[in-house]
C-alpha cells in the first residue's frame, strides 16, 4: 500500500556510464512509478553507485533518457531543478578538504528546522557544532540522513540512497529501514540489508553494469 | 626612536600602512579561498602573468597596476572550467606560468625598462604605493568580506565538496569564477605591496596559520584576517624600526606565525587535515 505521496516517477531507457574507456552501467532500463519503493542490489563493483549519480548529473558521460518527474535534463538550469527534486545519501561521504559543521551539513538539503529535528531523532542531534570530519562512521550517516529528510520536507519527490544502512548498528537498521517506507517520496535505494529490502516493493540485481529484476 | 615617529608623519609611509591594513582585511580570505579551492599552483600563475600585465603596461604606458588586474582577470575567468579536477589545473598552470613570465620577459626587454624597475616589481614597493593600489585593496576590503558573509553556508559546501555543494543547490560554477576572478584580481593587488616573489606573505601565510587554529569555515576566515592584521602592522612597524625592506620582514614575521601555529599542541588540530591527505 502506497502512503499518500507527493512523489516523482522515475525513468530510465538505455542508460550506459563509462569510467575512462570501461562500460560499467550497460543499457539499463527500469521505471520506477511516483511513490514507489526500488532496491538495487548486486556484486561490488557492479555500477550500482554509478548508476545513481548519473541520475543526479555527477557522472559526465552517462548516455540514454534520464526523466525524474517525466523531464529530461539538458540544461544546467534542468540539472539545478533535478538536484532540487532529488535527496541523496552518498555512498562515501566526502572526507573533505575543508571543515563544515554539522549544522550547515544539515542546512544544505534546503529545510534545517526538520533535518535538524531528524538528526536528534537519528540520535546526533548534538553534534550540530561539530565538524563533519570528526563524526564517527555511523553518526556520519545518520547525519546525511537527516540532511536527507531536510530535502523531502523542502520538496524532493525522489530519495536516491546508496547503502544508507552500511554504516549503522542493528537498531539503526531497522529503525531507518522503517523511515525509509514511510517517507512520501519515490525511493530507489542500492542496499545489501535484508530489512530494508523486505520494505521494497520491488527489487533489482545489478550484474556486472546490467540490471534484472528480480521480484 | 624617534626617528621612528618621524617616519611616521611621512605621508607615504602612512599610505603604506594604510594599504597593508586594507589588504589584511581582503587578502587573508582570498588565502582561505585558495587552499579550499586547492587552487595553490593557480595563484603562482597568477603571479606571473600580473607580471606580465604590469609589463605590458611599462611598454605601452597604460596604468600597470590596470593591466595586471585585467590580465589576472581575464586568466581566472577562464580557468572555471579547469578548476572541476585537480590535476586538470596543475599541468595547465605550470604551462601558463612558464608562457607568462617567459612573455614577461621579453616585453620587458622590449620595453627596455631597466633592471632596478623589474627588480621592484619582484620585490614590491609599499613605500611607493600609489592611490590606485590603495583604492583597488580598499574595493576588495570591502567586497571579499561582504561576499563571504553573504555566501558562507554555499562557500562551506563548495569548499568541503564540490559534489555536495552542486546536490544542495550551490551554483557550483557560478561562484567558483567569482572566487577564482577575485583571487586573480587580489593577487594582482598583493603585488605591489610585497612584491610578486612574496605575495604570498599577506594571503597564504595567515590562511594557513588559521586552518591550524579554527574548526570551521567562518572561524578560518576570521582567524586569518585577525593575524594578517596583526602581522602586516607588526611587520611594517618593524622593517621601519630596523630600516629594512618591508615585503621580507613581512614575509618573514608570517611564516613566523604560521609555524607556531603548526606546532601548536595536537589537540588543537583539527584531523580533517590528515583526512584530506589520504582522502
Ligand atoms: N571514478 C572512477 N574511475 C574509474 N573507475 C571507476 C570510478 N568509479 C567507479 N569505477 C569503477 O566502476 C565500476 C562500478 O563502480 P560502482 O561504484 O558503480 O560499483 P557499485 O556497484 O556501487 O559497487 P559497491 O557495491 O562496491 O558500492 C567499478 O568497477 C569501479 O571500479
Ligand atoms: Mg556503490
Amino acid at each position: 500500500m502506497l502512503v499518500e505521496t507527493t512523489g516523482l516517477p522515475v525513468r530510465l531507457a538505455g542508460v550506459s556510464c563509462a569510467h575512462g574507456g570501461r562500460t560499467v552501467v550497460r543499457d539499463v532500463s527500469l521505471d520506477v512509478a511516483a511513490g514507489q519503493r526500488v532496491a538495487l542490489t548486486g556484486t561490488n563493483g557492479s555500477g550500482k553507485t554509478t548508476l545513481l549519480r548519473a541520475v543526479l548529473g555527477l557522472h559526465a558521460a552517462a548516455r540514454g533518457v534520464i526523466e525524474v518527474g517525466r523531464r529530461e535534463a539538458r540544461t544546467s538550469a534542468d540539472w539545478t531543478r533535478r538536484r532540487r527534486e532529488i535527496a541523496w545519501i552518498p555512498q562515501r561521504q566526502a572526507a573533505g578538504r575543508f571543515p563544515l559543521l554539522v549544522d550547515e551539513l544539515l542546512a544544505s538539503g534546503g529545510a534545517p528546522e526538520r533535518a535538524r529535528a531528524a538528526a536528534a531523532e537519528l540520535g546526533v542531534g548534538e553534534l550540530g557544532r561539530q565538524p563533519v570530519h570528526t563524526l564517527s562512521g555511523g553518526q556520519l550517516q545518520r547525519a546525511y540522513l537527516a540532511r536527507a529528510l531536510g530535502c523531502v520536507e523542502a520538496g524532493a519527490g525522489v530519495l536516491l540512497a546508496d547503502e544508507p544502512t552500511a554504516a549503522l548498528d542493528f537498531e539503526g537498521q531497522a529503525a531507518v529501514a522503517g523511515l525509509l517506507a514511510g517517507l512520501p517520496v519515490t525511493v530507489m535505494v542500492v542496499t545489501h540489508d535484508r530489512a530494508v529490502v523486505q520494505r521494497c516493493e520491488r527489487v533489482f540485481e545489478m550484474a556486472a553494469g546490467a540490471l534484472r529484476e528480480i521480484t | 626612536m624617534t626617528e621612528f615617529f618621524e617616519l611616521l608623519e611621512l605621508a607615504a609611509v602612512q599610505r603604506a600602512a594604510f594599504a597593508l591594513l586594507l589588504g589584511a582585511v581582503a587578502l587573508p580570505i582570498i588565502g582561505v579561498v585558495i587552499i579550499g579551492l586547492d587552487i595553490m599552483p593557480v595563484r603562482f600563475a597568477m603571479m606571473h602573468i600580473a607580471l606580465l600585465g604590469i609589463a605590458v603596461g611599462l611598454l605601452t604606458g597604460l596604468d600597470p597596476l590596470l593591466c595586471a588586474v585585467v590580465a589576472c582577470g581575464l586568466s581566472g575567468a577562464g580557468l572555471t572550467p579547469l578548476a572541476r579536477s585537480r590535476s586538470g589545473l596543475s599541468g595547465a598552470m605550470g604551462l601558463l606560468m612558464s608562457l607568462a613570465i617567459a612573455a614577461a620577459l621579453l616585453v620587458l626587454s622590449i620595453s627596455g625598462v631597466n633592471a632596478s624597475a623589474a627588480f621592484e616589481l619582484l620585490w614590491g614597493s609599499i613605500l611607493a604605493t600609489k592611490t590606485g593600489d590603495v583604492v583597488l585593496l580598499g574595493a576588495l576590503a570591502v567586497l571579499v568580506p561582504a561576499l563571504f558573509a553573504w555566501r558562507r553556508g554555499q562557500l562551506a559546501l563548495l569548499l568541503h565538496d564540490r559534489e555536495l555543494a552542486a546536490c544542495s543547490g550551490v551554483p557550483v560554477n557560478r561562484l567558483t569564477l567569482v572566487l577564482l576572478v577575485l583571487v586573480a584580481i587580489a593577487i594582482a593587488g598583493a603585488i605591489r605591496l610585497t612584491g610578486a616573489l612574496l605575495v604570498d606573505a599577506l594571503t597564504l601565510l595567515p590562511a594557513l596559520a588559521a586552518r591550524r587554529l579554527a574548526q570551521s569555515l567562518t572561524g578560518m576566515a576570521v582567524w586569518a584576517v585577525g593575524i594578517g592584521v596583526v602581522v602586516n602592522l607588526a611587520g611594517f612597524a618593524l622593517a621601519l624600526l630596523l630600516d629594512q625592506p618591508p615585503g621580507p620582514v613581512l614575509v618573514l614575521l608570517a611564516g613566523a606565525v604560521a609555524l607556531a601555529a603548526h606546532f601548536l599542541p595536537e589537540r588543537r588540530t583539527p584531523a580533517w587535515q590528515s583526512a584530506s591527505s589520504s582522502h
